[in-house]
């Protein structure tokens, strides 16, 4: 297992692109060939050591055979791991934002916060959040037709409006709240949120929507009978028929108004 | 500035590739200049800068499709240098990457084609932001109910006055009208079927709209005519439209030296069928119509294999894209005056229908005979991106090359179109007309497309040997020469060198501010304020361009007194 270890030198005002930071990148370099890598610190072209410490492993090895950890505030720093395939990165303390974009494989550990789009249009592997997640966790870019096509999000904590959004395949799964649209134009896939929903499932095709606590609920969702879940009493909805959908939504308690 | 011993093409001047010097002082063509800066042209191409008479390149639907298309504003990303801010897009380009990629390929203006008076702002805000050509908008008036009013009510002399208000309005260029009746009969999700088919509420017809909207355009002598996308475009069967309309107004007149109407992206306006299934191609019936009628220009709308982001103010057909190919769809509603969809669609060389539409625009170009009736455009980038210009170019110059690309494409595009059996090749001094002399004809710009005394100081210097290179066989070399141009000069600076921007002038806008008798003025203005008080959903005072939108306008004047 090669390990690289990242901390920030310095607190960064403004964002650092940093779709570099990925084990398929790392894999075949030595520490020395890893700190001269470019990123972009705002508009200025960077290297990574001119704005992180990092140490770790030299030896070459696989991707999956790899570990990278980043330690210290990293909430200013996107796209880590972005189109990562396979192998590891550990971060203790929050991530910016597009962490996860387009990933196909491996793991993303984030013991912290998660900025928004968190795992954008990703395709496979797992990303795990200990707290909260911002707005767009596993969605499309704007305008993309598909958000997440595969794998795994787990946030512990809240996530904000618009999870899933166009949500094509894959499963997220959020402990806490989510906020307004979660699972908006989805096309497939499973969106499971443990606490309170706005308006989930709006202009959804297919796919399933679960929400263990309380949702608003459009109207345009036809209520079709009562389920038992593990337990639990759910309200099944199907639409979003305004465009004539075939979505699947449960609700364990439905918020008044509107129906 | 002097272009020295380049082998000139310069149709309007008679000029038929004659070893000749070009000389530029302050922005303009003059006989003699002094300055002593001299660029060595020998043994290569040189052109009037190209003219883009119909591409769809600022404004809310633009905009529009940048928003639903990430995929493509990451297609053609070019960071930015110490001169040249960044790029992005292909089909749907930033506004850099626009003025750059223009000036790349030679050509030093463009104009937006559709601009509905209530978006202006936004058009002219882009523009703006386009370096290097210069440019102008046309106003969409096909759809405003100031005019289906005007032409219910018969009132030509109200209808004449508010074409000039709403140019003004818009800081506009001409008269463009699209789907004529059927914008606002989608406001009640229906469409009109032909040009005699009434207009919900209004009970006018297309023919009527048409008609009229021509001959307030004649009466108020503006510099370029009505410019018109069909009724039923992009529907088989609808080349019955095409000639239908044109006959409907044979009997109008131009009042300039200058075609009487523009009919844009023909490609889309050409076809047979009952339906797609025997979709086939009309392109020698709508050609030879042109032949015998010398009053209509036309541009081609060719269609290029890839992607393409459909925007038009057609917002039924738009609607039907989408449903028939399951794709992303925008439709917009743009209050009393259109409506309008975006559509993103991939042209493919295997698809039976793409591959005769393909074959349709080419046909269009090359069996009307006068290439003055007739303008290179891919309808950007409705049928494609308009960076693919040298390509049609040198399928226009190579029937050789045509032949390789039929041999590519589903086998109905040989079957369905008379593409196959067309001899013809264009030389140099035609693609001049087609790409440069013919749309600044066209568009009435006098001092464009041409290298006369006077003329504005737009070259392109292509490193092609027209006396050496034969484009019927080097037709790759054609292409890439077109491609980057060695040096494209505009208003006598060079701005692209051996096919890179090396200066970055901002360009001027072209408007038309026409002149009207007062009292037809009083009258469109009662009726405004009246509409703008019960229909619209901002005030006049915010909806007309201001001055500080136009920073550096051309200002073009015409009308009846
Ligand atoms: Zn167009």
């Amino acid at each position: 297992m090669k390990k690289v270890i990242i901390k920030p030198l310095r607190e960064f005002w403004v964002p650092v692109e940093a779709e570099r930071i990925s084990p398929d990148i790392f894999a075949p370099l030595s520490i020395e060939e890893i700190r001269r890598l470019e990123v972009w610190e705002g508009n200025r072209k960077v290297t990574l050591s001119d704005l992180f410490m990092i140490s770790g492993d030299d030896e070459p090895a696989p991707p999956g055979d790899n570990e990278i950890v980043l330690s210290g505030d990293f909430s200013r720093v996107k796209r880590i791991g972005e189109k990562m395939t396979s192998g590891t990165i550990v971060i203790k303390g929050d991530v910016g934002m597009h962490a996860g974009n387009g990933m196909s494989g491996g793991e993303i550990l984030i013991d912290g916060n998660a900025g928004d789009w968190l795992g954008r249009e990703m395709q496979g592997g797992k990303i795990t959040v200990s707290g909260d997640a911002g707005e767009y966790v596993g969605a499309g870019y704007r305008g993309e037709s598909c958000g997440m096509r595969g794998g795994e999000i787990l946030v512990e904590g809240s996530a904000g409006d618009y999870l899933g959004e166009h949500l094509c395949g894959g499963t997220i799964t959020v402990g806490g709240d989510a906020g307004d649209f979660p699972g908006i134009g989805n096309r497939g896939g499973a969106i499971v949120i443990g606490g309170n929903a706005h308006l989930p499932g709006a202009e959804m095709a297919s796919g399933t929507i679960t929400v263990r606590g309380r949702a608003r609920v459009l109207p345009s969702f036809q209520r079709l009978e009562t389920v038992e879940i593990d337990g639990i009493r759910f309200d099944k909805f199907l639409g979003d028929l305004v465009d004539d959908g075939k979505g699947e939504l449960f609700a364990a308690s439905v918020e008044d108004g509107g129906r | 500035m002097i272009i020295e011993g380049g082998i000139v093409y310069d149709p309007i001047n008679g000029v038929l590739g004659e070893e000749m010097d070009v000389s530029i002082e302050d922005g303009r063509v003059v006989e003699e200049s002094r300055d002593g800066e001299k660029i060595d042209a020998r043994g290569m191409l040189v052109l009037p800068g190209g003219v883009d008479a119909h591409a769809h390149i600022a404004g809310a639907k633009v905009n529009t499709g940048r928003i639903m298309r990430p995929e493509d504003g990451r297609r053609g990303t070019e960071a930015r240098t110490k001169l040249l801010r960044p790029s992005t897009g292909y089909t749907v380009p930033n506004c850099y990457a626009i003025g750059y990629r223009y000036a790349r390929l030679g050509y030093t203006c463009a104009f937006e084609a559709a601009t509905p008076i209530l978006e202006a702002r936004h058009t002219h805000e882009e523009l703006e932001e386009i370096p290097i050509v210069d440019k102008g908008a046309l106003t969409l008036f096909g759809n405003n109910w100031e005019v289906l009013e005007c032409v219910r009510d018969g009132d030509l002399e109200k209808l004449a006055a508010f074409v000039a208000w709403g140019l003004r309005a818009s800081r506009g260029y001409g008269v463009k009208v699209v789907n004529p009746g059927g914008g606002e009969a989608w406001g009640f999700g229906g469409n009109v079927k032909g040009i005699d088919d009434p207009v919900p509420n209004f009970g006018v017809t297309a023919r009527e709209i048409i008609r009229y909207l021509m001959r307030a355009n004649e009466a108020l002598r503006l510099p370029h005519s009505v410019h018109l996308h069909t009724n039923n475009l992009g529907k088989p069967g609808n080349y019955e439209t095409t000639l239908a309309t044109l006959r409907a107004v044979e009997d109008i007149a131009s009042s300039r030296d200058r075609q009487v109407l523009h009919v844009t992206h023909m490609q889309f306006s050409a076809y047979g069928g009952t339906g797609w299934r025997d979709f086939e191609s009309k392109a020698p019936e709508i050609s030879d119509y042109f032949n015998k009628h010398d009053q209509f220009t036309m541009d081609m709308g060719q269609l290029i294999f890839g992607s393409a982001t459909t925007m038009t103010a057609d917002a039924p057909l738009e609607y039907g894209n989408a449903r028939l190919l399951k794709a992303k769809w925008s439709n917009h509603d743009i209050e009393l005056e259109e409506s309008s969809g975006v559509v993103p669609l991939v042209y493919g060389r295997k698809n039976p229908i793409n591959a005769i539409q393909w074959a349709i625009g080419l046909e269009l170009a090359l069996l009307t005979e006068d290439p003055w009736q007739m303008i290179m455009t891919t309808d950007h980038p409705n049928g494609g991106p308009f960076v693919n210009y040298p390509e049609v170019v040198a399928l226009l110059m190579s029937r050789s090359k045509r032949e390789k690309e039929l041999a590519t494409l589903h086998d109905l595009a040989s079957k369905r179109s008379s593409l196959p059996s067309i001899e013809r090749e264009m030389d140099w001094n035609e693609v001049a007309i087609v790409t440069r002399a013919g749309p600044a004809r066209i568009l009435g710009l006098a001092e464009k497309g041409h290298l006369g005394v006077g003329a504005d100081g737009d070259v392109s210097i292509y490193d092609v040997n027209p006396e050496k290179v034969d484009p019927s066989k080097e037709h790759e070399e054609v292409k890439a020469a077109l491609a980057g141009a060695k040096y494209t000069i505009k208003g006598g600076e060079v701005v692209v060198r051996d096919g890179e921007v090396v200066a970055v002038p901002q360009g001027r806008t072209y408007w038309v501010d026409a002149s009207v008798p007062e009292d037809a003025e009083a009258r469109v203005k009662a009726d405004l304020v009246e509409k703008f008080a019960k229909y619209y959903s901002i005030q006049m005072s915010n909806y007309m361009v201001q001055d500080a939108y136009v920073t550096r306008p051309r200002v073009i004047r015409a009308g009846v007194i």
